[in-house]
């Protein structure tokens, strides 16, 4: 009986392929616990949606599509053309402080939602300064890298 | 006494300034304590030895606190630590009551920075050899410890665990580090994701993803309109703060203090663990804890005197071991490199003038801290007042700063933050929980080398239980743990039913009423 | 065209903008390589010898050339991928023997350097690969410890696997498979992290032996015997020759002559024949195959004229590291020889 604990409990592992070993544990509770949620939760959940008393996540919520559409397409195109621009310009961080600028400005024009001309001027001016303060504190005064 | 003659009016300036710089760098969401000080190394070799280590430990004490304000303000992580001051402090600032949030956690900060400091002078070589005593074995029951918390942090048991687990899964993408004794091969992805994804996804851009980003883009689909609850916090007074808080709350203050201090102290397992692990216990141990999580300052005392205590804990084996006790001790040790100084067992009596400038300066870095943020308290509150349409296009560019440098430039990482503000965003709308599965996230990766070398020097799962009576306490600790949060599942489920018939009644009410 | 209008509108605005920025970007006056450069390191720690070792060197060359410069501690991944996208020259490497012997060990994300890259100036060595026992140790010297596998026993070390680390290992399995055919297997590897699970599994007792070194260590080797932290070094990897050039105080309280103990000729590990091994752990530069050529020249005569003032010796040493110049043809031909050598004794005891 003893003998047969512990060689229940004993385990090797080979070098060459330990790392797999917790990543299968992982899976096996993941899966586990996912029927479980699967049968506990989501069906009652979706048998709600069917008779009409509850909505689908996402989809079945209303949503402003412009901002929220319109902040991925900006973070998207920031990201991208961030690297783009500072690889014309290697390691001095304009990639970061030009395309920066135009990211602030134009997500916050499209998060404002009464265009008044005083507004405007504060964001034109924070779309310039902020970036720059960054830009010029980090990339300058403490030399990190910056894209 | 001759150290005294060491100690001149630079030498305060640099700590006092170091804080200072330390707080800013802290503050912005995405910077952390880390950065302070590796931007500000090359300056220490100019400075020499006892300048520079007064700049720097003012770096640390300073960006480990200023940590605290984004995650009440914005509910964005300032440092990877304070990931537990998002739980408690933000549901605060929702409130209203963001400056006295702010107030409790810097008076948390101060204690847990001092009562650290004190037993880094008085217990350090006593504590090195304790801590050595921690294998691969109890370290993995301390990262079990503090996952316990998963359980009862989260609404839904079975869910919260289920988005724990995801984490875990999530933080174990990328090699099996080499340099975690692993044979460095990769898992989890498909071989186009390599390039990008070798080292996995590194901490603080998915923190930060999903913490910020996640939240712009769920304003941005309400259409980001201005929040009615700014005219509602409360300024002047010191918005609602009083000391009085603070009654009965100072076991906890102690005891998180304790529990900072000592997870700091061990090697490998340091950072976010030690906020978590403090919270765990003040909601396994407290009278009551129902509240936590939705706003009680004791979750801040917690959690904030926790990672303030890490500072004087990670000193402890760099100082006594040559071994640093978290990412930010690790670059410390550039510094005595740079003048040429050996850290390790015989530092301490071989350097005494070094080590008394070192506690000076820390625990002089600690009060400037304290009056710095909790005068600026006041004005630094105000961030919330500043227009939505002006403040989430800065938070998104300073997140891509923090994300870009944390590890050195890589563009990657600053991907990294928008898959997992999408995730983030993704996670809250079917209804997983967010908590759970970032401290899944921060732990699993140490879970899983902790665990597997474990089994390859013993070859048995028995040693965990066998291995040492540590072993058996921290076992004792988990099962509490665990106990703790079913009875109070069944005790929450109970209250529900409760107020859900009540409710019932009471329409039942209003309906004769209306008839 | 390679770029859509916009980007390059963006671009020329740029452009004009930093013109206005004025000193933006520092031009080196004459010079094929301009513009900011950054050097991407193979470690992530600002704290280790590699960093330390860079930014003295490119402090230096910085100055020297008049170049913004800057050391980024990526690792190894992320900085072979940053100089394999960069062939303009801005971004440049420095790595350490690492960057082979990863590639010998067979390690996912490393290559052959020899093959994918150009192999630029070695600068210094670290002297410090060391292997260690705890104070009480039944192993006086590593003839012990051979000799004690030869017997059959088993002796585990405790190493980082795949590099650096597990190279001494390597070679030790290799000199006992040549003095005791068979009896190899009986050096086991104990496959751990950094220097304080190293430590670790030496505290535990989980390991007999330990890869360390002199810097890390050197403290723990002045413990006194009753100090369950006590270590004792048996064996230095560097050639003697290496160790002859450290200053003469040493490291902390231990002489250049003590450390001299743990060298050629009084500790030897057989290579087969009368070849024996070292392992020095040198600093060299990495760049990408399509670089301008004459940047490796500029870089490589900078670096003549820096190393022939003699300011950067003085630096390297007190910092513990040994200068060690080799301009770049007679580093990739050097390196490609050493690589070969340890070829040899990884294939030996697969």
């Amino acid at each position: 009986m003893e003998s047969g604990l512990s060689s229940l409990l004993s385990v090797s592992i080979d070098f060459e392929t330990s790392h797999l070993f917790f990543p299968t544990i992982i899976h096996w509770i993941m899966a586990g616990l996912f029927v479980l949620i699967l049968v506990t939760k989501v069906v009652p959940f979706l048998a709600e949606v069917k008779r009409g008393e509850r909505t689908l996540p996402i989809v079945g919520e209303p949503m402003d599509a412009f901002r929220f559409f319109g902040t991925l397409v900006l973070i998207v195109a920031y990201f991208y053309l961030m690297a783009v621009v500072g690889n014309l310009f290697p390691y001095t961080g304009y990639g970061f402080l030009f395309v920066s600028m135009a990211f602030v400005l134009l997500m916050s024009l499209m998060y404002m939602h009464e265009w008044t001309k005083k507004a405007v001027t504060i964001v034109v001016i924070n779309a310039v300064v902020a970036p720059g303060l960054a830009w010029f504190i980090l990339a300058k005064l403490f030399n990190i890298t910056l894209p | 006494m001759e150290f005294l003659s060491l100690l001149d009016i630079t030498f305060f300036l640099l700590a006092g300034f170091g804080a200072l710089i330390g707080i800013i760098f802290g503050a912005i969401p995405g910077m952390t304590a880390t950065m302070a000080v590796a931007v500000c190394l090359p300056l220490t070799y100019a400075l020499g030895l006892h300048h520079g280590l007064a700049l720097l430990l003012g770096l640390y004490v300073g960006g480990i606190s200023g940590g605290m304000v984004p995650a009440v303000l914005l509910n964005i992580p300032g440092t990877p630590s304070s990931i537990t001051t998002t739980f408690d402090g933000y549901p605060m600032a929702r409130k209203g009551e963001g400056e006295k949030a702010l107030r409790v956690s810097v008076i948390a900060s101060v204690v847990g920075g001092l009562i650290s400091a004190a037993v880094l002078f008085l217990f350090a070589p006593m504590l090195a050899d304790f801590s050595i005593k921690f294998s691969y074995v109890e370290k993995f029951l301390i990262i079990l410890l503090a996952l316990s918390v998963i359980a009862s942090l989260s609404s839904s048991m079975l869910v919260g665990i289920f988005s724990g687990v995801i984490g875990i899964w999530l933080s174990l993408i990328g090699d099996y580090s080499i340099s975690d004794g692993g044979n460095g091969k990769t898992r989890l992805m498909f071989d186009f994701m390599e390039p990008y994804l070798f080292e996995g996804f590194s901490l603080l851009p998915v923190l930060i993803g999903i913490f910020g980003i996640s939240t712009i883009l769920l304003e941005a689909e309400k259409g980001v309109k201005s929040d009615l609850s700014n005219e509602r916090i409360k300024f002047g007074k010191g918005g609602g703060f009083s000391l009085s808080i603070f009654k009965g709350r100072l076991t906890n203050l102690v005891r998180s203090s304790f529990i900072g201090t000592f997870v700091g102290m061990l090697p490998g397992v340091g950072g976010s663990a030690a906020s978590v692990l403090a919270y765990t216990q003040e909601k396994n141990l407290s009278r009551d804890s129902s509240e936590m999580g939705k706003g009680a300052p004791q979750g801040l005392v917690a959690s904030e005197s926790a990672n303030n205590a890490l500072t004087g804990g990670a000193l402890i084996p760099l100082l006594s071991l040559g071994i640093p006790g978290d990412s930010t001790t690790a670059v410390l040790i550039g510094a005595f490199t740079l003048q040429g100084i050996q850290v390790g067992p015989l530092f301490i009596p071989e350097n005494s003038e070094t080590w008394y400038i070192m506690m000076t300066a820390l625990v002089f870095a600690n009060i400037v801290m304290f009056f710095l943020m909790f005068y600026a308290i006041k004005h630094i509150a105000k961030v919330v007042m500043v227009p939505k349409h002006i403040l989430y296009p800065i938070i998104v560019m300073m997140c891509v700063v923090g994300a870009y440098a944390i590890n050195y430039g890589i563009m990657f990482d600053v991907w990294t933050l928008l898959i997992f503000g999408i995730l983030g965003y993704l996670i809250q709308k079917i209804g997983l929980e967010v908590a759970p599965l970032i401290i899944g996230f921060i732990l699993g990766s140490q879970a899983e080398v902790y665990f597997v070398k474990s089994l390859e020097s013993f070859g048995t799962l028995s040693i965990f239980f066998t291995k040492s009576p540590i072993a058996i306490v921290l076992w004792l600790l988990i099962l509490a743990s665990v106990v703790f949060s079913i009875v109070m599942g069944l005790k929450s489920r109970a209250r529900h039913s409760q107020e859900f018939t009540t409710d019932r009644s009471a329409s039942r009410l209003d309906k004769k009423e209306l008839s | 065209m390679k770029f859509p209008k916009t980007i390059v509108g963006l671009g020329s605005a740029a452009m004009m903008m930093s013109v206005a920025f004025g000193a933006g970007v520092a031009q080196a006056a004459d010079g094929p390589l301009r513009g900011n450069v950054r050097v991407v390191i193979g470690s992530t720690s600002t704290g280790g010898d590699t960093y330390q070792n860079s930014s003295i060197v490119v402090d230096q060359l910085a100055e020297h050339l008049d170049l913004n410069m800057k050391v980024d501690a990526v690792g190894a991944s992320a900085a072979f991928r940053a100089l394999d996208r960069d062939s303009r020259g801005n971004t440049l490497m420095i790595f350490h023997d690492q960057s082979y012997l990863g590639y010998l060990y067979g390690v996912q994300g490393y290559d052959n350097i020899f093959e994918k890259y150009t192999v630029g100036p070695t600068v210094a060595i670290n002297p410090g690969n060391a292997y260690l026992v705890p104070k009480d140790s039944p192993y006086e010297t590593l003839d012990d410890i051979i000799a004690a596998a030869g017997d059959g026993e088993t002796v585990r070390v405790a190493i980082q696997p795949g590099g650096v680390s597990e190279i001494g290992f390597s070679a030790l399995k290799n000199a006992i498979s040549i003095e005791h055919p068979g009896m190899e297997d009986n050096l086991v590897a104990v496959n751990t992290g950094s220097q304080s699970d190293k430590n670790q599994q030496l505290f535990d007792g989980q390991a007999d032996v330990i890869n360390g070194t002199v810097q890390a260590n050197e403290q723990y080797t002045r413990l006194s015997e009753d100090d369950q932290k006590a270590m004792r070094f048996v064996w230095l990897t560097a050639r003697q020759g290496t160790i002859q050039q450290a200053p003469e105080n040493g490291l902390g309280q231990t002489s250049r002559e003590q450390l001299l103990e743990f060298v050629e000729p009084n500790v030897t590990v057989t290579m087969g024949g009368d070849e024996t091994f070292t392992f020095d752990k040198e600093f060299f530069f990495l760049y990408n195959k399509d670089m301008d050529p004459a940047i490796v020249e500029q870089i490589d005569e900078a670096l003549t004229e820096i190393y022939a003032e003699g300011e950067i010796q003085e630096i390297q040493k007190n910092s513990f590291f040994i200068p060690n110049f080799k301009p770049s043809e007679q580093a990739s031909e050097y390196l490609y020889d050493k690589m070969s050598r340890y070829e040899g004794i990884i294939e030996n005891i697969k």
